[in-house]
């Protein structure tokens, strides 16, 4: 699952609560004195520890916080499962300087507060090596504060918000390819590569309003709007928007050709099933991040109706990237099936912190940073590169549906399918 | 025009949805004086037993109510008996605190259960629609619409023409007098609280085929729910039925006219405003004899 999905969903699911919270109290009014109902506040720190011990010497300690519980503990679960396995595969292959690393991941419950003091806790009572960083915007913001204090290199696998590298940090990178302006820059560029008889002519645009989908939506109009492709519907609309009918009938009775939703999850599947419903059918369909959610999507919409759908993504199992299959062999052995985006991110994060600190020859926390700031480190995601802020510089890969399962179709050199389903084929029902 | 109708229609239909969902928690309301924020919690409950019964069994989403109902009663009743009634005489304000640990709890064990993934329920007519001239009736929204319409005539039937109903509207009437010609309270209030989760039955069924979902779904539904029955009046359950064909029309309305970003506020708006102006909601003036009839 992408950052964005999965990020967007959760802050997607504190947001209703919140709301329901508000509503309750105003029902119940001032008599009320519960003040502690919030339950992304629930759920214990806990630390866990792992070692596996192979290389000799005294082992690197890593400190890490992930949502384990609470509102991103989905995403959180899939991110620990990345850095184990990468802890595992390390201290195999010899570990990192000749030395065993031992990751100590701490629990945040997806909770600002406890974030801070987790990672405070890691570097002043743990007194751990290095850092790697925790899942979504929402967290990284503050962690990466206290990183930064303490000037220790923070690589974090998940936050591609803009507002992460606005305060000029040195110390932080994001281990993905790009923020989310730039996530639908390889479909640009496919739509653009269009002959003018087979390239659509008119655009819809419906987004959620959400900080991962909506800018990708945006950045996607813009740069189409300039190429002539006549914007014809655009709309936000809020989180928890249920009722996609409506929204449906009015793309369809603007006649664009193409579609491109800012969808998390719930609101992807909604309008492609509204779109069913009034049977109507785009000729391209592009959606950020809920086509990402291999299973639960086309469950969602019907496995026969997925043919052709398009969407960003950062990762895919099948892509020859240095480690990949490794990783993905070894998720399998020790959790079974094939790991979520999110799981490789995480691995792509220690990735790059491992090529730094072994080109670097120490933990040198300085010299590791200068190192990233200057070049770029491969990962099961490709390679990565990042701007004097820790934002990346690259782009994510085109995904497509074909034959009932995703492939990756650009960039050339790591796409898992040479050919490129156009127009969409009619809806299966 | 058309288009006028045809988003009138679509609102008129979720918003029969909308008093199912609604239901159990202003009967609940009505004669308990519980807010059951776990109601929306309940609904998703009933939502993964139907996928369970759909996946597993090949049980048509809309049948399986036979099979979820009865559990959610059951469900229901031992939920009351075990943590509700331990707070029957507390202030209402516990009620909402209990019924949200729960709601917590729930989705917590949903979670372990199901996992936090996404489940869709989608029998054949999940993505069809009848075309009647120009206007389009999506079939899933139709047969919600009726089985909104068969669970609120049950319910109508169960209050008005059995023993238990009257006793539960004398409960929600007068308990003291309830009480004086023999009316057990406490086993009222108990199937009180039971039958208002076993709506959710039929509720869980047609969210299970209407949308995607999964263990935090609730927030959405209980923040919208709340709004319907404070509008309705809350305790009346012909309240939350205008109140929910309104706000599913007004939805509708304003996606289809305003902007969508502001469609789902409507819900909030209304709770505001109707505390504002008619604390009560349209039909709470007679709020205790409303519950039933």
């Amino acid at each position: 699952m992408g950052r964005g999905s999965e990020e967007g969903r959760a802050m997607m699911r504190l947001r209703p609560k919140l709301v329901a919270l508000f509503a309750v109290l105003l029902l119940v009014g001032a008599a009320c004195g519960g003040d502690d109902e919030d339950g992304a506040e629930t759920g214990a720190t806990g630390a866990t520890t792992g070692t596996t011990g192979a290389p000799e010497g005294e082992p690197i300690k890593i400190g890490i916080s992930l949502p384990l519980t609470g509102d991103f503990s989905q995403p959180g679960g899939a991110a620990e499962q990345g850095y184990r396995i990468w802890e595992s595969l390390t201290n195999e292959a010899g570990g990192l300087l000749g030395r065993p690393v031992e990751l100590v991941i701490l629990d945040d419950a997806s909770s600002q507060d406890t974030v801070v003091a987790d990672y405070n806790r890691l570097i002043s009572e743990d007194d751990v090596d290095l850092l790697l960083g925790t899942f979504s915007s929402l967290l990284n913001i503050p962690a990466s504060a206290v990183a930064e204090r303490n000037q220790m290199v923070y690589v974090e696998p998940a936050g591609g918000s803009p507002d992460l590298f606005d305060d000029g940090y040195e110390f932080l990178f994001f281990a993905q390819q790009a923020t989310a302006p730039h996530q639908a820059d390889l479909f640009v560029e496919w739509v653009l590569s269009l002959p003018e008889d087979q390239r659509p002519t008119t655009a819809a645009y419906p987004s959620q309003d959400d900080p991962f989908a909506l800018p990708v939506i945006e950045s996607l109009r813009d740069q189409l709007t300039d190429a002539g492709i006549e914007n014809v519907y655009e709309t936000v609309y809020p989180p928890d928007t249920t009722n996609f009918d409506t929204i449906a009938a009015d793309i369809q009775n603007s006649g664009a050709e193409l579609v491109a939703q800012g969808a998390v999850f719930e609101d992807g599947v909604g309008l492609v099933r509204s779109f069913q419903r009034i049977g109507y059918n785009p000729q391209v369909l592009f959606q950020t991040s809920a086509p990402s959610n291999s299973d639960q999507y086309a469950e969602g919409i019907g496995a026969e109706n997925t043919e052709g759908v398009f969407y960003a993504v950062s990762w895919h199992q099948d892509t020859a990237t240095p480690q990949n299959a490794e990783f993905v062999a070894a998720y399998d052995a020790a959790y079974g099936g094939i790991p979520a985006e999110d799981a490789a991110d995480a691995f792509a994060a220690a990735q790059v912190l491992q090529a730094a600190v072994e080109a670097v020859g120490d933990l040198d926390q300085v010299a590791i940073k200068d190192y990233l700031h200057a070049n770029a480190v491969d990962t099961v995601l490709g390679p990565l590169s990042w701007d004097e802020t820790g934002a990346p510089q690259g782009q994510f890969l085109l995904a497509q549906w074909q034959g009932d399962q995703a492939e990756i179709v650009a960039p050339a050199e790591v796409a898992t399918s040479e050919t490129i389903v156009h127009p969409k084929p009619e809806w299966a029902s | 025009m058309t288009h006028l109708l045809q988003t009138v229609l679509l609102g008129l239909l979720i918003g029969g949805v909308y008093a199912l969902l609604a239901s159990g928690l202003t009967l609940i309301f009505g004669v308990m004086r519980i807010i059951n924020v776990a109601h929306g919690v309940f609904l998703v409950l009933a939502a993964l037993f139907t996928f369970e019964l759909w996946r597993r069994f090949g049980i048509d989403p809309l049948l399986a109510v036979v099979i979820t109902t009865p559990v959610m009663f059951a469900i229901g009743w031992v939920v009351y008996r075990g943590l509700i009634a331990r707070i029957r005489t507390a202030p209402v304000s516990m009620s909402v605190l209990l019924t949200f640990a729960l709601a917590i709890t729930i989705e917590g064990i949903m979670g372990m259960t199901w996992k936090n993934v996404f489940r869709s329920v989608t029998p054949g007519y999940f993505n069809e629609s009848f075309h009647v001239g120009p206007f389009f009736v999506p079939k899933p929204l139709l047969f919600g619409f009726g089985m909104a319409v068969v669970v609120l005539l049950a319910l109508y039937l169960l209050l008005t023409r059995t023993w238990a109903g009257r006793a539960i509207r004398s409960a929600s009437e007068n308990p003291e007098g309830a009480q004086l010609v023999g009316v057990d309270i406490r086993a009222v209030a108990a199937l009180t609280f039971a039958v208002g989760i076993a709506t959710t039955g039929g509720g869980g069924s047609v969210l299970s085929v209407l949308y995607a979902f999964f263990p935090a779904s609730h927030y959405v539904w209980i923040s919208r729910l709340l709004g319907i029955v404070v509008l309705g009046g809350m305790g009346s359950i012909p309240g939350a039925v205008v109140g929910a064909l309104l706000l599913g029309v007004a939805e509708a309305l304003t996606i289809g006219y305003v902007s969508p970003r502001w469609g789902v506020a409507v819900f909030y708006v209304v709770i505001l405003v109707v505390l504002l102006v008619r604390p009560r909601g349209l039909m709470g003036t007679r709020l205790r004899e409303d519950v039933a009839a």
